[in-house]
Formats: C-alpha cells, structure tokens, sequence
C-alpha cells in the first residue's frame, strides 16, 4: 500500500463522510489559488499545517515525506520566473521583481498542495471511488477505476520483488543489463495484470457476474456541523485575508 | 514533469479544464458502450488503468545519466488506442494526485490535456502514419513513444508560458524559458522512453501475441488498407505475419 493511502486508511478522520473532508481540504486549495499570495496563500499554509498536525493527526515525518515531492516540483517551476529573456541589459538577465513573483508562486503551490494533502491523507480512495457514482460519474467509469486501485497495489508490490529478484541475479550491474531488467519488468507488469483480469474474470463470471462490482462502503454521514465549522473557517480565513491585506503591504 | 497543485492561475485551470473535457467525454461514452456490450471489459480496462499507473512509477536511467519515469502514454495509446487513454490517463493523474502528490486536483485539467490527450492522440497518429507506410513495428512504436513523450512535455511548457509570460518578451520568452528547462532536458528521456518501450513491446510480442491480438495492436496499420475487404482469416495471417516479422520466427 502506498505511504498516503496507508495513513488515510488509519487517520482519526477515516469515518467521516469524503464530502465533510473535501469541504475543508480542497476548500483550503481553492483559497490558496484564489486568494492574494500575501498574506492569503500564507495564512491558508499555516492554517492547513494546523489542522493537519492538530486535529486530523498526521504524522510529521509522513507529511513531509509527501510534502517534499510537490515542493521539489514547485521550485524548479519557479526557477525560470527569476529571469528574463530580452530586454535592454541582455538577452538573458534576472527579472525584475522575479523573486517577489516566484515567492508567492512558491507560497501559493505550497499552500494549495497542503489543501489536497489534507483531503488524501484522511480519506482512502477505496472511500471516494464507489461515491463518486452519486457525484455523476458514469458507473462503468467508477467500476474501472475500483478495479485500476485494487489491481496497482498487487502490481507495484510484483513490481518491486521482481525488480529485488532482478538485483539478486545481477540484473542491475550494468546499463545495458539494467535496460534489460526494466524492459522484463515493464513487460511483465503487462502480462500479470491481463493474466490477474482474466482470472477475476472467470471467478466473476462464476459467481454471476452481470456487468456491475458492488463493493461494500463504509457507512457514513455527512456532518452538518463539522462541514458547518469548515465553511466558517474558510470564510474566516479569506476576511482576515482582507484585512490584513492592506497594512501588510 | 506534472504541473504541481496551484501552479496555474484560477483561470488557466479551469479553461485547460473546459478544453480537455469533450476528450475526456469522448473517452467515457466509448469506455461505457464498450463495458455495456462487452461487460467483462470492465477488469481488461482497469487492469490497462493498473498497468499504465504502475508502468509510470518506474524509474528511468536517461541517456545523460539522470533518472526519470515514463509517461506511458506512447505505449499506452497504441494498446488501448488514445480514446481509452483519455480516460485511463484522467484516472493515472487523480491517483497520482491523491496517493501519490504528483500534480494537482486543480491542475488536473491541464495535466490530463498534455499527458492523456495530446501525447496518446500524438503518439497514436505518428504510429498510424509509420504503419501506414509499412515501417516495421518497432521502428513504429519507438517514434511513437519518442513523440508521445516529448509532445506531453512540449505542451506543459505552452501551458506554464501561457501563465507566466516574460516580463520582457512576453509568450515566447517564457515559453523559450520553460521550454529549455523541460522540453529540451526531455530529450534524452524521450529516447529513454523509446527505447524501453520497444524492448517491452518485443517481449510482448514473444509472450502476449494472443493479448495483442486480441487489442488490436497488429491490425493498426492494416486496417485502413484492408476496409471492408479484409476478412478474419487476411487479418489473421497479417497478424502472424507481422508477430514473427518481430520475433523472427518461422510459422508452418
């Protein structure tokens, strides 16, 4: 299982109704995107590290085991707003006011990213998916997707102890060997998976399969205080944003 | 390289979002005729979705000696033809997003226009056109995969430079900027890709010949020369012919 879906699967808000935690999480993005990067993306970070270390518990080293990939994203995305092309002093030469413009770049990526992190770390996929039918998505659309997740955990985990018997065998030694190694594996990826779909086929199909895979969900209802409490949050958070806005510039 | 959550202005997210949809709905009324006629589809399809989320989780030694991971793409839309992958790559990018915090929910518009539309549509044609032209099939597959890759990233650079213009130069300053960061690094690894895809491809053609077959995937170029006279049994031997084309085999 993956690092987030692990944690999302044991976090104190694994109870919850997906609606409850996407009202405050990607609420938290969608100011973070919104609102001016000072002082808006800055308090929608502070008040998403809060709530995420606070109420919802997760742990600090898996955060920012997850944290670090979009962050490192993030920076080499900034990088090029620090320069120019053009312009009277040269063809290539640092832009003016480019650190402001990559500060708050940096500021609103990281903020917003908290926001889904938020959402992912307290609500399993396996949670999500089945809901998503009552959302509008096509049935046959979730069904495929429910079976895409169950199905890439059993891959990566064949993945990684082929890619370990490879290593055992001196499959990794040489480019041309580890160019080897990586064709086996992605071929064999290829074959497990269209070999595992056949036999749940045939097991289907013993069972009675009609066309639909019913999958049991965890019951659960959507809070009217706690979806309550995360609007007054967030409006919370975009008024002080105004407030603040004028004397902290 | 996804665009990471928040990069884009509100705007440009939901418009990469607007342009990507009718794609994406394309895709899920062909998934949905297909599941609703073939209902046992629905486990190939998702075990596709499985294999092109695991096939981008690997790593990737590149030519100049960095490490990257394959988009897929390339491999993908000449399996799973590029309608399928709109939507196989739509799911790829929500799970990246959520289990993995590659890309964003609100990038998720634009990250699914380069990597689940524009580079299987990209991939798929120039593969049609080599087959068309009678190109062998791994000749075919590789510029495939070649352009799948570096027309995913080409695009991602369009994106950033049209939300972050230069200052002096304006569009094309930026996208100069975002394009020699990542289109032209990508290179490498667009020739990476190609290469790996074809030596899987090779090992599936030895191992999967019924899987292939039954895709469709030796029929891509045939197809449209053969029309409506080419019989079961034609298509039948074209696709022996070309399988032990590429493993030099002998059928008798």
């Amino acid at each position: 299982m993956l690092p987030i879906d692990a944690a999302a699967h044991s976090s104190r808000w694994r109870r919850r109704h997906p609606v409850d935690k996407a009202v405050l999480g990607l609420g938290l993005t969608v100011l973070a995107i919104s609102l001016p990067p000072w002082p808006g993306a800055a308090l929608v970070l502070v008040t998403a590290l809060t709530v995420l270390l606070g109420p919802a518990a997760v742990p600090r080293r898996r955060l920012w085991r997850a944290y670090r990939v979009p962050l490192g994203f993030c920076v080499t995305g900034a990088l090029p707003l620090l320069l120019q092309v053009g312009g009277p002093d040269g063809f290539v030469t640092l832009a003016e006011g480019g650190p402001v413009r990559a500060g708050e770049l940096l500021l609103r990526t990281s903020a917003a990213s908290l926001g889904v992190l938020l959402f992912a770390f307290t609500t399993p996929l396996s949670d999500l998916l089945p809901r998503l039918v009552n959302a509008g998505v096509p049935a046959p659309v979730v069904d495929v997707a429910l079976v895409t997740y169950r199905m890439s955990f059993l891959l990566l985990d064949s993945v990684r102890r082929i890619r370990e018997a490879q290593a055992a065998r001196l499959g990794h030694t040489t480019r041309a060997a580890t160019w080897r190694s990586l064709a086996g594996l992605g071929a064999t990826a290829f074959v497990r998976a269209f070999d595992r779909a056949t036999r749940l086929q045939a097991g289907l199909a013993g069972r009675g399969y009609d066309g639909t895979l019913r999958v049991l969900v965890p019951q659960a209802r959507i809070s009217a205080r706690f979806t309550l409490a995360s609007v007054a949050l967030l409006a919370a958070v975009a008024a002080l944003t105004f407030v603040l806005e004028r004397p902290l510039r | 390289m996804h665009i990471a959550e928040g990069f884009l202005p509100p705007a440009h997210a939901v418009a990469w979002g607007v342009a990507s949809a009718p794609f994406v709905v394309h895709g899920v009324r062909s998934l949905t005729r297909e599941v609703r006629e073939h209902p046992e589809s629905t486990l190939l399809i998702g075990a596709s979705g499985a294999f092109t989320f695991v096939l981008s989780a690997l790593k990737l030694p590149s030519v100049t000696g960095s490490c990257s991971h394959p988009t897929g793409t390339g491999l993908g839309a000449i399996l799973f033809r590029p309608p399928i992958m709109a939507v196989l790559g739509t799911i790829t990018l929500l799970f990246q997003a959520l289990l993995l915090a590659h890309g964003g929910l609100t990038t998720l518009g634009a990250n699914v226009f380069s990597m689940a539309i524009v580079g299987p549509w990209a991939g798929y044609g120039v593969y049609r056109l080599l087959r068309r032209f009678d190109v062998p099939l791994m000749v075919a597959v590789f510029f495939a995969a070649f352009v799948a890759d570096l027309s995913t990233y080409c695009v991602t650079s369009v994106q950033l430079a049209l939300a972050f213009p230069d200052p002096s130069s304006g569009f094309l300053g930026a996208l100069g900027k975002f394009g020699s960061i990542f289109a032209v690094t990508q290179i490498p690894l667009a020739v990476s890709e190609g290469l790996l895809t074809v030596l899987v491809m090779r090992l599936l053609v030895q191992s999967s010949k019924g899987e292939l077959t039954r895709l469709g995937v030796f029929l891509a170029g045939k197809r449209s020369r053969s029309g409506t006279n080419g019989t079961d049994a034609t298509n039948q031997t074209n696709e022996t012919n070309e399988a032990n084309e590429t493993t030099g085999t002998v059928t008798r």
